[in-house]
This record gives structure tokens, C-alpha cells and sequence, in this order.
């Protein structure tokens, strides 16, 4: 008996990732025609219309880089974790809790100039997540509780606690009873770069390009992922892996947080319990798809941004939002499954060892 | 031969674009977008809307579109709106509370498109108004019917979210139960959701477990329904006849029927009166009504309902006329008053009978 499996290859593809990438894009959108044609929808029109609405003009990347900010810095916040081996699953929480920080100060500093009360509200939504994330930082690091349950658990805890805030002590007088915190005052919203687009677009390049950086160039990134692949390595080496994980939690819930305010001042109008729209579970996707290199999540968060922006202009010429999901999905699905086959290749074996292969992170 | 099939071919070709460009290049027309904020199967509030969609569009024969499951306080509803612009449609219509600030900044920036948002309190008297209907008054002659099939005297009300809307509606219920049923209470459980069958079906059994013997709602699926029928109990459902759903246990509905009021903005944005005022329609106007009472309820009952509900219609009744007492035994309408609309909008008191805390 012969059995495929996935071997692990000596080298990655030539041209790897991008060619394996667009092997799965090619694949992805070949099984959509079958959708469309399914639901009766013209293919090539649905297509054109999802490119057109995502990157056809300056307005609609501006539309979609505004959407690949969150995405980003969501899976930034992943990938930050993950580089060392950690789940942070609770980024959905943490933007909840970086925007209740940026809110907050945007209640207390509607006289402040612009710039002034837009730097404090995202100073104040980093500290937010990252208080968020320093629960689960210290029970992992002190007694080894597994983040991921608490992480996820508090995302819950996160989203209540805007609910709580909106419709009790921050209901705005004015709104009729209605579940409303206050608007946002016009100084603490961030400035518009150009179209739709917010300089959140440039903050969150910034961010990522920083983080890029520190992990895959410095000592410390350095540090990071040695801890990430071999605790015992770490040790031997005199890295203190308590400290490490409390850092990289901490700085990790930090960087969703910076999500959540940035969201806030950028896109929303006052906080609300839908602020955080799913962008921390899509963080998780966007990390592994960037394989958990903070230096990759800015590509794919475009491409995250472009397919979501896409997929739901064509839901205004009559595709139904199920099948529009389900496109988006078979694309993200596509990408992700080329970026496995770019790493391993099928091995007939003989016999019943079957090897499955790791995602690169221990946990 | 075949260069006349080419031939022909072209001409075809050629005249289907020009009456695609005709098409979309006649911008006197109306082009009607709904932007929902459910899933258009979820036989309960989007339903009811995306009904009142195709009942105006079969009347005014203007071209509408749709799109569903559009989260609030994102930038998504911003998004599709423009998108529905920048192919021309001219009226659009927002079903969901949480659209409003969109609604209300896009109105300026596009003077020259309708915004009417569902629910909400913001209009700005040009382009941009609200609609929305008077659902305490069926509400109210669903309570007479809850009120008569309880046997246990405690009603369970699965609700969503304590706002104005709500509180109103659970008000008014209660109210009608009192009527035919003074002893009986109606316990309320908040889930914090519109639309999320599971946690809908768990707090009716909930109130169920609790000695519940017929179950309303203000929920926008049918989960709580579903409970009651296995449950041998009855249900009062909500935003459409949802008898299908669970035929035993269906009592009747208070129902939305925005085909008219659809119809009526259609149009006013084609010949341009369109104000961008307050509209709260009641069951005189047809917006609002009960759904049919189920078979088995007695014919007295039924009598007693279709009184009230003509004299709501004609004036002569009005569900929060006084004496009504608060919660807490206190006089919240003074016998021989009527609530105002304004206090009717901004409703944050429960009365007597109600069982549950605003939150």
C-alpha cells in the first residue's frame, strides 16, 4: 500500500511563494466560475466587478487599504505572537479594548488640538490592548495556562464590556435612549490621505515595516525566535523565556489595540459594540497566510483587504452575501493551500507512517 | 454565409449595448437600494423588508436591488452605499438602527440621493429621513390573545436589547395581557442580539423551564417558536406570519407591511417631493398589523381583539392611555392621559406586570 503524504521540501519552490500563490489564486477563482455559473451569475462580469470595486481606481484602493489597516495590524498582532510560538487568538478583544482606551480619551479631550488628542487616543488604545493581554501574558508565563483559551475567552469578556459602556455609563444624553455612546469629536479623527483612504494607511505601514524589522533583523528578533522553536535552546542560551513571553504578549495585544483606535478615529464615527467587525479572526487568517513573518502581513493584508472589498461590491449586482463568502473563502483557501504545497511536496510512501507537516509553530 | 452570420451577429451585438446604455444612462428614473441588516431568510425582520421590496417594486416598476447581512458601526454600510451610487440608484433605503450616522453624513455628501433610514431618530428635513411604524399597536392586541392562552400566568418575552423600540413593545404586550388577564406577568430575557437562533432558542427554554407556558418575542428568527411547539407550549411571534414555522404552538404575530410605505418613498424621490421628515405609521396606515389568530382560540377572543383593534384604528383606544402604573407601582400615566410620541420614542420605564430589569 502506497499512501501520499506531504514531505517537508529541501529547498522552497523556485520563485516559492508568489508563483504558489498565484498557482492558488488561478485555482481558486477556476472552482468559482462553478459557483457562479451555479447561481446563475455571469463569471467574467462578477470577477471584473469584484476587481473593479477593490483596485480598478485611486477610490477603490482607497477603499480597500482602508480596509487592509485592521486586517494588518490584526495579523501583525498574530504574527508578533506567533513568531515565538504563541496564539494570540484574542485580537478581536483587543482592538474592543484599544478602542474603549482611544474613546475614552477622545471623551475627556474634545477641546485638545488634533493631532495632540489623535496621538493620545492611539497611545491610549495600544495601552488598552495590551492591559488586555497582560492577563493571559502572566498566567502563561508564571504558570503555563494556555493562552490560547484565555486569549479567546476575553475576547467576549471585551466586546460585553463596550456593550455594558454604550448602553449605560457612555449612553450619549441626546440619543433618545438609544445604545449610543457620543459621537466622536471632529479633532479626533484622523486626517484623510486621499479619497476614502486615512493616514491610518501610512501609521499601519509604518507599524508592520517596525515590527518587520525588529523580528527578522535584531538580537532580540533573534531571541524571539529561537525561543520560538526550542525552549530548551532558549534556556541554554540565557534567553529568560518568562520575560520574552510577557514582552511579546503584551507588545502583541498592544499592536490590536492600535487596531481599535485606529479603526475608531479612522472609520467609525463613535464606538460601537460592531467596531471590531470579525478583524481579529481574520488576523488569525492573515498570519498564516504571511506564515507568521510580521514582514509579510502587509501584502496579504491587501490581498485580504482587496477580496473582502471585492466580494461584497458584487453582492450589489445580486450575488447573494452566502455565495459571496463562500468566494472569498475558496480565494483565501486557494492562497493558503498554495502556500503549504510551496513549502512540501506529495511523497508516495509505503506503509502506514503517515507524517503530518507542522505549521512552523510550536505551541 | 457566414460573413452574414458575423454580420448579424454584430447588429445584435451592437443593439444590446445601446439598450444597455439607455438603460443606465436614463437617470430620470428612481433606483431603489435596500441595505439590510439580516440575511433576507430569516422569514422575521429582513424578510419583512425585503417583501415590502418586491411589493413596491411590482407596483412602481422601478428597478431595486439589495444587498444583506450588512453589519452596524462598520464601514461596510458606507461602502455599499456608494457602491449602489456609482452604479446610478438614486433612493436609498437602510433598515437597521446602527446605519444612521452613515446614513445621516452620506445624505450631505450626496444632496442629490434619498436616504430613509428604518428606525433611529435623525432626519434633516432635504434629503435624509425616518421611518418607521407604531408596532405597540398591534403589540398591544397580541397581548390580549397571549393573555387569554396562558394558564400559568407567566408569559416569557425573549427580547434583544433594552432600547426604546423594545421597551415599547414589551410595554404595550403587557398592557394587552393585562387587559383580558390581570394576575398574569410577562418575564423578560434579554439576549443581546437581533439575529442569533441559538441564543434565541435557549433563553425561550429557558422561560419555558421556568413555567412559561406561551413565549413572545423581539427577535428576528423563528428559534424561540421552534422551542415552544416541542415544548407543547404557545408563541406570539414577530415581524411576519410565522405560522409555517411551528404550527401548533402559533398564536398570532404583530406583523410589518412596508409595501405601501416602500411605495410611497418611491414615489416621492421620483417626482421629487421627497422631505426628509418623521414618518410613524400605525396600523390605520396599514404599515404596521396583526397576523391572523390561530384556529383554536376562542371566537370571544377573537371578538374582543378586532374591537380593540378598530378602536385603535379609528382613535377612540390608544394602548398607553392612562391609568397605567410603572414597575414599581408608581403612576406612570395619569388616568384620562395618553403618552406623547416624544415619550413614547425615548420609553425607558417598564410598567406593572412586567417582570426584568432595563439591562
Amino acid at each position: 500500500m502506497r499512501w501520499p503524504v506531504l514531505a517537508r521540501r529541501d529547498q522552497v519552490l523556485r520563485g516559492g511563494q508568489p508563483l504558489a500563490f498565484g498557482v492558488g489564486l488561478v485555482v481558486a477563482l477556476a472552482v468559482g466560475v462553478f459557483l457562479l455559473l451555479g447561481s446563475g451569475h455571469d463569471p467574467l462580469r462578477v470577477y471584473a466587478r469584484m476587481f473593479d470595486a477593490s483596485l480598478g481606481d485611486p477610490r477603490a484602493w482607497s477603499v480597500t487599504l482602508n480596509r487592509a489597516v485592521p486586517l494588518g495590524l490584526a495579523g501583525l498582532a498574530v504574527a508578533v505572537a506567533g513568531s515565538m510560538g504563541l496564539w494570540n487568538i484574542g485580537a478581536e478583544g483587543q482592538i474592543m479594548a484599544g478602542a474603549m482606551g482611544a474613546a475614552w480619551v477622545a471623551r475627556i479631550g474634545g477641546g485638545w488640538p488634533g493631532p495632540v488628542l489623535v496621538t493620545a487616543m492611539l497611545a491610549a488604545a495600544v495601552v488598552g490592548g495590551g492591559l488586555l493581554a497582560l492577563g493571559p501574558a502572566i498566567a502563561r508565563a508564571r504558570i503555563g495556562v494556555n493562552e490560547i483559551i484565555t486569549t479567546l475567552m476575553l475576547n467576549e469578556v471585551a466586546i460585553r464590556l463596550v456593550q455594558w459602556l454604550v448602553h449605560g455609563r457612555w449612553k450619549d444624553p441626546g440619543s433618545h435612549n438609544f445604545p449610543l455612546a457620543p459621537m466622536l469629536p471632529d479633532n479626533g479623527r484622523l486626517p484623510t490621505l486621499f479619497e476614502r483612504a486615512h493616514l491610518g494607511v501610512v501609521l499601519a505601514g509604518i507599524v508592520i515595516a517596525l515590527f518587520g524589522l525588529a523580528v527578522s533583523r535584531t538580537a532580540w528578533g533573534y531571541e524571539l525566535r529561537v525561543a520560538g522553536s526550542s525552549g530548551a535552546t532558549a534556556r541554554y542560551a540565557g534567553i529568560s523565556l518568562k520575560r520574552k513571553i510577557l514582552t511579546v504578549m503584551v507588545l502583541s495585544g498592544g499592536v490590536a489595540g492600535f487596531a481599535g483606535g485606529v479603526e475608531l478615529s479612522g472609520n467609525a464615527d463613535r464606538i460601537t459594540e460592531g467596531l471590531s467587525n470579525g478583524f481579529g479572526f481574520a488576523g488569525i487568517i492573515v498570519a498564516a497566510l504571511a506564515l507568521m513573518r510580521p514582514s509579510g502581513v502587509a501584502a496579504v493584508a491587501l490581498l485580504f483587504g482587496a477580496v473582502q472589498i471585492g466580494g461584497q461590491s458584487i453582492q450589489t449586482m445580486g450575488v447573494s452575501s452566502s455565495v459571496s463568502t463562500i468566494l472569498q473563502a475558496l480565494i483565501l483557501f486557494g492562497a493558503i493551500a498554495a502556500g503549504v504545497l510551496g513549502r512540501y511536496r506529495i511523497q508516495m510512501v509505503a506503509g502506514d507512517t503517515v507524517e503530518t507537516p507542522s505549521t512552523g509553530v510550536e505551541s | 454565409m457566414r460573413r452574414s452570420l458575423f454580420g448579424l451577429l454584430a447588429v445584435v451585438l451592437g443593439l444590446s449595448l445601446v439598450a444597455a446604455s439607455c438603460g443606465s444612462d436614463d437617470d430620470s428614473s428612481t433606483k431603489a437600494a435596500f441595505i439590510y441588516v439580516g440575511p433576507v431568510g430569516d422569514a422575521g425582520w429582513t424578510y419583512a423588508h425585503d417583501q415590502g421590496r418586491l411589493a413596491a417594486a411590482a407596483e412602481t416598476g422601478v428597478e431595486t436591488a439589495f444587498v444583506e447581512t450588512v453589519p452596524e458601526g462598520t464601514a461596510d454600510f458606507g461602502n455599499y452605499a456608494r457602491d449602489f451610487i456609482e452604479q446610478g440608484f438614486n433612493l436609498i433605503i437602510g433598515t437597521s438602527f446602527g446605519y444612521m450616522d452613515d446614513m445621516e453624513a452620506l445624505a450631505e455628501e450626496f444632496p442629490d440621493v434619498v436616504f430613509d433610514h428604518v428606525s433611529g431618530y435623525k432626519a434633516n428635513g432635504t434629503n435624509f429621513g425616518n421611518t418607521f411604524g407604531r408596532m405597540y399597536e398591534p403589540r398591544y392586541l397580541s397581548g390580549m390573545v397571549a393573555g387569554s392562552a396562558t394558564s400559568s400566568d407567566l408569559i416569557g418575552y425573549v427580547a434583544a436589547f433594552p432600547i426604546p423600540e423594545v421597551i415599547r413593545g414589551i410595554n404595550a404586550f403587557t398592557l394587552g395581557v393585562r387587559e383580558v388577564n390581570p394576575d398574569a406577568q410577562v418575564e423578560v430575557v434579554w439576549t443581546s442580539t437581533w439575529f442569533d437562533p441559538v441564543v434565541e432558542g435557549d433563553s425561550a427554554q429557558a422561560m419555558l423551564d421556568k413555567g412559561a407556558d406561551v413565549i413572545a418575542m423581539h427577535q428576528d428568527s423563528t428559534a424561540a417558536g421552534e422551542k415552544a411547539e416541542a415544548a407543547g407550549a404557545r408563541w406570539v411571534a414577530y415581524n411576519s406570519d410565522m405560522s409555517a414555522h411551528a404550527p401548533a404552538a402559533h398564536l398570532t404575530a404583530p406583523v410589518w407591511n412596508w409595501g405601501p410605505r416602500y411605495t410611497e418613498i418611491i414615489g416621492q424621490a421620483t417626482d421629487g417631493t421627497y422631505e426628509g421628515g418623521y414618518y410613524w405609521g400605525s396600523m390605520a396606515d396599514g404599515v404596521v398589523d396583526l397576523a391572523p389568530i390561530a384556529a383554536d382560540v376562542d371566537a370571544a377572543v377573537k371578538a374582543a381583539v378586532a374591537e380593540r383593534k378598530q378602536q385603535i384604528i379609528d382613535g377612540s383606544f390608544h394602548p398607553f392611555q392612562g391609568p397605567i402604573n410603572a414597575q414599581d407601582g408608581s403612576v406612570y400615566v395619569a388616568a384620562g392621559d395618553v403618552l406623547d410620541d416624544g415619550t413614547m420614542l425615548s420609553m425607558d420605564v417598564f410598567v406593572e406586570g412586567v417582570i426584568g430589569s432595563l439591562g
